[in-house]
């Protein structure tokens, strides 16, 4: 038995060794292939898919590296993304929004990019708040997809009815003038704003807040929306007054969502409005707008002790723990990273191609001095304010792991205060508890 | 003890397959969540889902939000509910005579019901919008209000908003399954209620409203079930709001199982509902079925 054994090993061997060569021979013409079509997994929301493609395209014919791109809606998201990670699916890169950095670093969906040194050379042309946006506990998750901020948008053409020439400097003035335009009958609600509960309702409340001079949460992570100093409170208070006692605001605004407030002020139903800066192309449109040429931009007004600042967010592009495990794979994700987010062929193109077609803002600080940029935005706004507002803005302060879960109450909370159903420091202790009752339970 | 029969043995191989793909789409699905109801199962902590028994339901039953959201399903089921069995007994009695044109009004009764729920609550979100909802515009022209009303935004009008939504999909089935029980009425009844001197509204109380009670039985049944677990209307039209107006239990359950990722607390929130839907059913049907 004992001699059989290694003649049987001996037979097995040559014969496991004549099949590998055998099998190896077979799948030789096919091993390039094979490696060539291991595809780097790109995953989006459903937007600006045709640019995408395009640009994706140009990167495959310039790297031969082949991309599997994929996109889902935007409201289904995180959700989807969320549920795929758990599921184990193969993502490399992918686009994320700042909201979901802490709980897709934490939950080790996303890896660090400060190893790839050509990427965070970007960090210095790039906005303070994009950058500080894409930070998590000192590590950097991300370039830049597009970023932008809340701007404070105003009907020149009824203001000017109204007998006002300058728009608000101050949030009293946005009263006092909405107001007046009130009491001349030109508008039942001068100011529309959307405080319903969705996406953009964090950025509506953050961009206020800033302007009165305040935060949500300070620098170590702790609320002090309810501190009667942090602006929060002089914040909701002007909501809360806005709609039952000067009644320039609707209460109707508590269900009113983004959407809307584009909605109504292209019908000329609105004089004040908070939106993403590059809804102002829609507004001057003709072929959107019925008040087209008629809505510029000011400046955030200013609360007591506040300034013109505002908030900005950042959807950026992250790269996968799957992605850096491999090195091939790694550097050839950090190329696609690149090639969007950074500089394709020596120029910002891609940045450049969402400003062009869809209007998206910019990270790069350089673009606001490009020729065609200039006249792009130039076409409907005015370029230098753009910029000025941009330099005043911060990235969210309540960007936590526990923030989704913490945005639910306190837009509930905050809406109860504006619809009266409760007061506004209840309403912000409410939500500061909470709060701290997530951050404790991690 | 009887043999299974060949034709018994080749039933049950044909109904196999079948039996497998239930097990797996359904019986599975419900099983696993029952499974994850008894786990500290959050999406944004994949490594840490430690058991933790009944806590989960420990834990829903005493949060305030949860059992506020109880009373508001409660309050939008019953107001739902009610309204639908009246209003679709109107019209099935109405659709039970005879009249020109009664075949084209009741294919147009039809309509609602054939809409797609989203398609149904986008058209009511714009209907009551505030600055340029179809509703305001026909209470200006009518003269009613000379300023938009703000519809959804007022808490106190939310849930009646959204019930009114609801019923309005919901009454065109309840109508023709209530016309079907009405056609099932022998007219000897009527015309013995006729001869006994009865007048028409004694032959709806006495007559036509108690052979209408398997049909009630199966509409209040069914549209309670519709209106407990309803989520799409509140979704498309307030994302529970405002101020936590709409927040309702179907709501409920999705923001604590897709927003805050709490697939545990989720799951046992959904149990809870089924229980209690169960319990509501059974009520219902004991006791209605003792008065058949």
């Amino acid at each position: 038995m004992r001699a059989a054994r290694p003649s049987a090993q001996r037979l097995l061997s040559r014969r496991s060794m004549l099949a590998s060569a055998a099998g190896a021979a077979l799948a030789m013409p096919f091993a390039g292939r094979a490696r060539a079509a291991e595809a780097i997994n790109f995953a989006t929301w459903s937007a600006a898919v045709d640019e995408v493609k395009a640009h994706l395209a140009a990167f495959t014919t310039k790297t031969g590296v082949d991309v599997a791109y994929s996109n889902s809606p935007f409201a289904q998201y995180r959700e989807t993304m969320i549920t795929k990670f758990t599921g184990g699916a193969p993502i490399d890169m992918l686009w994320v929004s700042d909201s979901w950095l802490p709980e897709f670093a934490q939950a080790g969906w996303l890896a660090p990019i400060d190893q790839f040194k050509n990427l965070t050379a970007y960090d210095a042309g790039t906005s303070d708040f994009c950058n500080e946006s894409m930070m998590y506990e000192g590590k950097q998750y991300g370039l830049t997809y597009y970023t932008d901020y809340m701007g404070f948008l105003y009907n020149a053409e009824i203001l000017a009815k109204a007998g006002f020439t300058k728009p608000p400097e101050s949030w009293e003035e946005v009263t006092s003038q909405a107001a007046a335009i009130k009491a001349k009958g030109l508008l039942q609600y001068p100011v529309v704003f959307g405080m319903a509960q969705e996406s953009w309702m964090i950025e509506f409340i953050s961009a206020m807040v800033y302007s009165h001079g305040g935060r949500l949460v300070d620098g170590a992570g702790t609320a002090v929306l309810q501190d009667a100093k942090s602006g929060a409170v002089s914040t909701l208070s002007w909501l809360a007054d806005a709609v039952n006692k000067h009644q320039i605001l609707s209460p109707g605004c508590v269900t009113t969502g983004e959407l809307e407030v584009l909605k109504t002020a292209s019908a000329g139903k609105a004089v004040f409005v908070l939106l993403p800066k590059y809804r102002l192309r829609v507004l001057n449109d003709p072929a959107q707008s019925q008040v087209a040429g008629q809505f510029r931009q000011a400046l955030m007004p200013m609360g007591d002790g506040g300034s013109h600042s505002t908030v900005g967010w950042m959807r950026f592009y992250g790269m996968t723990p799957r992605a850096v495990a491999n090195a091939t794979r790694g550097e050839n994700t950090a190329k696609l990273m690149e090639w969007f987010g950074g500089k394709a062929d020596d120029e910002y193109r891609f940045q450049k191609t969402l400003l062009l077609d869809l209007a998206l803002g910019f990270g790069v600080k350089a673009l606001y001095d490009d020729p065609q940029v200039r006249a792009s935005l130039g076409a409907y706004g005015d370029v230098d304010l753009m910029a000025r507002q941009q330099a005043l803005a911060h990235k969210k302060d309540t960007i936590a792991p526990w923030f989704g879960e913490w945005n639910d109450s306190f837009g509930t909370a905050w809406q109860q205060a504006i619809t009266g159903k409760t007061g506004v420091d209840a309403a912000l202790k409410l939500a500061a508890a909470k709060w701290a009752e997530l951050k404790k339970a991690g | 003890m009887q043999r299974i029969t060949h034709d018994e043995r080749a039933a049950f191989g044909l109904l196999a397959p079948l039996a497998l793909v239930l097990m797996a789409v359904t019986a599975f699905p419900i099983l696993y969540s029952l499974w994850i109801s008894l786990f500290a199962v959050n999406l944004r902590r994949p490594a840490r889902q430690p058991f933790v028994g009944l806590d989960n339901y420990v834990h829903v039953l005493g949060d305030p939000q949860f059992l506020e959201s109880v009373g508001r399903t409660a309050l939008f089921s019953a107001m739902s509910v009610s309204a639908v069995l009246v209003i679709a007994t109107l019209v099935a009695v109405l659709l039970d005579q005879e009249f020109p044109g009664r075949r084209i009004l009741s294919a147009c009764l039809l309509i609602p019901w054939a809409i797609p729920s989203v398609a149904n609550g986008l058209m009511w979100k714009w209907i009551y919008d505030a600055n340029y909802g179809a509703l305001n515009g026909l209470l200006m022209q009518l003269g009613f209000i000379t300023q938009g009303m703000v519809w959804l935004g007022d808490a106190g009008r939310t849930i009646p908003l959204i019930a009114n939504a609801f019923i309005w999909k919901e009454v065109p089935l309840a109508a023709i399954l209530l016309l079907v029980t009405l056609k099932g009425i022998p007219a000897d009844l009527y015309a013995a209620a006729q001869v006994d001197g009865a007048p028409a509204w004694r032959r709806f109380l006495h007559v036509t409203l108690p052979a209408l009670r398997p049909g009630f039985l199966l509409v209040a049944l069914y549209e309670l079930l519709m209106a407990v677990r309803h989520f799409d209307l509140f979704f498309l039209l307030t994302e529970g709001g405002p101020g936590g107006a709409s927040d309702v239990l179907a709501w409920r359950i999705y923001v604590e199982t897709f927003r805050n990722l709490s697939f545990g607390t989720g799951a046992a929130m959904s149990y809870l509902l089924a229980i209690a839907t169960l319990a509501m059913s059974y009520a219902l049907i004991r006791s209605m079925a003792q008065k058949l």
